[in-house]
């Protein structure tokens, strides 16, 4: 099983947004964020499944074999939660991939990941 | 959305081809952003950049489509690779609108994107479910995802 853990910092978010081109003020604004009704800013759901698909790369053994990947974003993550991301053999080819923040609540749901072996 | 509150349906709508250029320092950029080791290549989730990143504007800047970006919530997300590019390469990506329903208030729309490089030959298929809440409710919020698409 791979498996890890990143606690998610307001820089982590910023450096994503600018590396993604993803500039929604929910990211990157707490003001804003708190006028459409979030306890604040929140991370890109995009950056979770981006650190998803460095777990789910690490057991297919390369990014460069991962054929498919998916996933719902089911959970926010906010600045300080911790998220455990983890990836388990599923059959030949394939990964079941979890990610749960601090209180095991999940944020990334339905994720499977399939690779080339 | 028009002044009668009818929300257009775009279902089947397809937007002109996008070329993009990957430029080798902004997917190093990007790698090093979600803790990926730069000098493995162009991160899988690069797609989001050179895929889906490049075409949902279209459909979010589309007038027809009348999408309220403040009560859009990126819901679901599927890649798929036929090949992952290189640094440096140019591929086209080309968005089109799978389907749009809605339902209780709330509008689904499977946001659909082909990427090929500059040969024709596939390279990426990118899937997005984003969900839009009435002007009437409360803006989405992330955790909410799980139980709007149920």
């Amino acid at each position: 099983m791979s498996e890890r853990s990143v606690t998610l910092t307001r820089e982590q978010i910023a450096a994503y947004a600018k590396a993604s081109g993803d500039h929604n003020p929910i990211h990157l604004d707490d003001d804003f964020a708190r006028k459409v009704g979030l306890p604040g800013v929140i991370a890109h759901g995009m950056l979770q499944m981006g650190l998803m698909a460095t777990v789910a790369a690490e057991a297919a053994g390369g990014g460069t074999r991962l054929r498919r990947l998916s996933c719902r974003f089911a959970g926010m993550v906010v600045p300080g939660d911790t998220v455990t991301f983890t990836a388990e053999p599923a059959g030949p080819g394939k990964l079941e991939l979890r990610a749960v923040n601090q209180r095991g609540e999940p944020v990334l749901t339905k994720s499977t990941a399939e690779f080339s072996r | 959305m028009s002044e009668s509150g009818r929300i257009a349906a775009v279902a089947g709508r397809t937007y002109p081809p996008v070329t993009f250029e990957i430029d080798a320092e902004r997917a190093a950029e990007f790698a090093r952003s979600i803790g990926a080791d730069p000098a493995a290549g162009v991160p899988p989730t690069f797609a989001a950049v050179y895929s889906l990143g490049v075409t949902a504007p279209q459909l979010f800047g589309d007038a027809d489509a009348a999408v309220d970006f403040s009560r859009l919530l990126h819901a679901e997300q599927e890649f798929r690779w036929t090949r992952h590019p290189q640094p440096g390469e140019t591929v086209i990506s080309q968005g089109h609108v799978a389907s749009d329903i809605s339902r209780r208030g709330m509008r689904f729309v499977t946001f659909e994107t082909e990427t090929t490089d500059r040969a024709g030959e596939p390279v990426c298929q990118s899937k997005a479910l984003f969900v839009i809440r009435s002007p009437q409710g409360p803006p989405p919020t992330q955790g909410e995802a799980s139980e709007l698409v149920g």
